[in-house]
């Protein structure tokens, strides 16, 4: 992974290829590494030749381990800790938010429904995340 | 000895004499009824064989000649028959003890299926809430991405279809939302709190004005509205009934919105008002059931669901709303919270 890539855990192909396109159209072009479940994600992010990418768009409910789940082992492992992740999600239920929130996501966007505002959703989100908000220092502890 | 005790005693005392001494038809009946006043005078069994043996012991010191050797237990038999009234209440005790066992074990029963039952509901909204909505995010997506990617090998009808489905898709959209709130509504514990129901009216209304900045609106909220109620289903009430009264207006020129406090019959209501499209009063029975409505989508857009929500709110805090209306002239909502909640408010 480069420098500035995204992970995107997202077991729907159709809502991979809607974020995908609206980054594109947004013009932001950093590399997306897709994992379509938990188990991946972590995989992925254990590799330890692999730079960490800057951001992390996790979706709840997915297969073999669930979002939730996710968040806490990246935020139980001392290198991925620090990593921003932003929760991506259809679930709006309350129990989720808080849960999320609890177990340190930096962030938790519903996904609208409305086309227009899930790829305005996208794009402040790229624009957040990847230009305007400065990432931890890497392999550096508190 | 209490009173109540010596009463009792000289007339059991004077019954048994009277018993022991010769025939006597209606002995066993005064014994009857002696226990059964007894009885009601809370004495137990123990305090019934303490006064028998006194009585005997009474009749004894009076001379009362023995019972004759041919009824050598009339004594034990009057005694008996004192204890019948003590015997049938036990049997009746031990009778409702078992129904009240029966009630609770089935009560207890009762509890767990519905325990049961919410948790799949929880999970089934859940289920709802995100799988539901994933393929219908994909139908609007894609049907954005064939307008704007492939544009140029389209036709207007073509255009417009895919617009439909695009209108289709979000309008399932806000009707699982809105089947979702109103289930909410049912699973989510109550918590009553002071609620300043002027300033959440106003919210609701600057987020409206938000929303759609060209409408000019009168609005007119009383100050000073306050209710023991749940702040947060207050605010989904609010904001479907202020919602709808500016959906109603959007065709008026001169558009008015109320909020206000009133009296009906000795408790407190609350009543939005507006100078909209109003409905014909032939129809109000139904304008609180689920997906009904009195108005066509291409009319007023709606999933008609919010006011089914509103009056399961209400109900829920123990009180009540009713509708009035005159088509085109308008519509108001008044809506009452229970007496308790306005009680708590004033003070």
């Amino acid at each position: 992974m480069d420098d500035k890539t995204i992970l995107l855990v997202e077991d729907s192909r159709q809502d991979e290829a809607l974020i995908l396109r609206a980054l594109k159209k947004n013009n932001i072009g950093n590399e997306v590494v897709v994992a379509r479940d938990g188990a991946e994600a972590l995989t992925l992010l254990a590799k330890p030749d692999r730079p960490l990418p800057q951001l992390v768009l996790l979706d709840l409910k997915l297969p073999k381990i669930d979002g939730l789940e996710v968040l806490q082992r990246i935020r139980a492992e001392r290198r991925t800790r620090l990593l921003p992740v932003v929760i991506l999600t259809s679930s709006t239920e309350e129990s989720d938010r808080l849960r999320g929130y609890s177990f340190g996501a930096n962030s938790y966007i519903r996904k609208p429904v409305d086309f227009t505002q899930f790829a305005e959703a996208v794009r402040q989100l790229g624009l957040y995340w990847l230009i305007m908000n400065e990432p931890p220092p890497p392999g550096r502890e508190a | 000895m209490s009173n109540v005790h010596r009463n009792l005693l000289e007339g059991y005392a004077v019954a048994l004499r009277r018993y022991l001494a010769g025939p006597d038809d209606a002995g066993l009946s005064r014994a009857y009824e002696l226990g059964r006043s007894a009885l009601n005078d809370g004495l137990g069994v123990l305090d019934m064989a303490a006064l028998h043996a006194e009585a005997l012991r009474i009749a004894a010191a009076d001379g009362e000649p023995p019972a004759r050797p041919s009824e050598p237990n009339k004594a034990v038999e009057f005694f008996i028959e004192s204890l019948s009234p003590f015997e049938m209440s036990l049997q009746g005790y031990r009778e409702s003890n078992a129904r009240l066992t029966a009630l609770n074990e089935a009560l207890n029963q009762a509890r767990i299926a519905s325990d049961e039952a919410n948790r799949e509901l929880e999970s089934f909204s859940y289920s709802v809430a995100h799988d539901l909505r994933a393929p219908l995010r994909s139908i609007d997506g894609f049907s954005q991405a064939l307008l704007e990617d492939y544009d140029d090998k389209l036709d207007d009808e073509a255009r417009q279809y895919l617009r439909y489905l695009r209108e289709s898709a979000q309008q399932m959209a806000q009707l699982i939302d809105g089947l979702l709130d109103l289930s909410r509504v049912t699973r989510s514990e109550l918590k009553k709190e002071a609620v300043d129901l002027s300033a959440l009216a106003r919210d609701v209304l600057a987020r409206l004005a938000r929303r759609e900045p060209e409408r000019a609106v009168r609005i007119s909220v009383q100050d000073g509205l306050t209710a023991e109620c749940d702040a947060r289903l207050l605010n989904v009430v609010l904001g479907n009934l202020l919602g709808n009264a500016w959906k109603f207006t959007s065709k008026r020129a001169d558009a008015v919105i109320a909020l206000e406090q009133l009296v009906v019959d000795g408790v407190v209501a609350y009543r939005v008002s507006d100078n909209g499209a109003g409905f014909d009063m032939a129809y109000a029975d139904k304008l609180f059931g689920v997906f009904q409505r009195l108005h066509s989508e291409v009319e007023f857009e709606g999933t008609g669901v919010g006011l089914a929500t509103v009056q399961r709110i209400v109900r829920r805090h123990g009180g009540s709303i009713w509708a009035e209306g005159a088509v085109d002239r308008g519509a108001r909502f008044t809506f009452s919270l229970g007496e308790k909640a306005f009680a708590r408010a004033r003070t």
